[in-house]
């Protein structure tokens, strides 16, 4: 994990450094059996491209989303905190190919005692579309 | 057919009502087995002393991890064919939609859930709509739930949303 990122060294415009993530059918398995989620979907691929014309098996919505919460909480370090996630499922993601998660910072202010940050955040895919899009707000520490 | 509305009048009516009162324990294992599913290994969950450092007081679950706390048994009769349950979102009763997606989700986290946590969550159908989106008609179920915990404190508030077309 990186070094803590302090309230005062972040600015409205910066960028998160985007994470390259794959996920491939193991993950879809263990992440299935995690969530009790028997949803064809996910695991059975003649099912999917001939009874719902999909044209794979897709990666659960939630996971997505929990990647890209994975890359919030990594970057607001050990002593940042999520308080707010919101994302919207747009498009769908396929097992090997490569997904790309960023965010920016769109705004800094003190709320409640508490220093927080602003995001918007995103999954997206090699072609550029935004598969994943959504907002986020973290606290910071401040600078001892 | 292909103009009648997807959301049904008995849909309709289930727009605002409570769905389900739940109690669920958090189980420190199933937590961890789905951040270790999603590849997160964040110390903060996984290890009670790096967790103290941080001010916790023990390890908390990853926070999109609390819509599993509710997830009951899962008995294979009675699922559809698509292999979800018939009941919550697949028991909306909708025309020419059999097709189900996770559609978003939006959380405020109030306060850490912990293992031995014993969460209430309350659920309402906030709404069912009719949408067109790029691939055609679909219909948008958005489901609020409330999580509170033994201490009575309301730890999460949540959005979850479910494509059906």
């Amino acid at each position: 994990m990186a070094a803590q990122v302090y309230f005062e060294d972040v600015s409205v415009g910066d960028e998160l450094p985007e994470v390259v993530e794959t996920v491939d059918e193991v993950q879809l398995f263990f992440f299935s059996a995690a969530t009790n989620n028997g949803h064809r979907i996910h695991y059975d691929a003649p099912y999917t491209t001939e009874v719902e014309q999909r044209p794979n098996i897709l990666v659960h919505g939630p996971l997505q989303a929990a990647l890209l919460a994975k890359l919030v909480t990594d970057w607001h370090g050990p002593a940042g905190h999520l308080r707010r996630f919101r994302i919207q499922n747009r498009g769908n993601a396929f097992p090997h190919e490569q997904l790309f998660y960023g965010g920016t910072i769109t705004d800094k202010r003190e709320e409640g005692g508490e220093a927080l940050v602003d995001l918007d955040i995103y999954e997206r895919n090699e072609g550029g579309d935004v598969l994943v899009p959504g907002a986020a707000t973290v606290s910071l520490p401040r600078r001892p | 057919m292909a103009d009648e509305p997807m959301v049904t009048p008995e849909a309709q009516a289930m727009i605002g009502s409570e769905t389900r009162r739940d109690t669920g324990v958090v189980y420190e294992k199933e937590a961890r087995r789905w951040a270790a599913a999603v590849g997160d290994l964040n110390p903060r969950y996984f290890d009670e002393d790096a967790a103290r450092e941080q001010g916790f007081r023990d390890t908390p679950i990853p926070p999109l991890f609390v819509s599993q706390v509710m997830q009951g048994v899962t008995t294979r009769d009675g699922l559809r064919p698509d292999g979800i349950p018939g009941g919550g979102g697949g028991g909306i009763p909708l025309n020419a939609a059999p097709r189900r997606m996770a559609g978003g989700e939006e959380y405020e986290f109030l306060a850490p859930i912990y293992p031995g946590d014993t969460l209430t969550a309350v659920s309402r159908i906030a709404n069912i709509e009719e949408k067109t989106g790029r691939s055609g008609r679909f219909v948008l179920i958005t489901r609020e739930t409330t999580y509170t915990n033994q201490d009575g404190v309301v730890v999460v508030r949540g959005r979850l949303s479910t494509i059906a077309n």
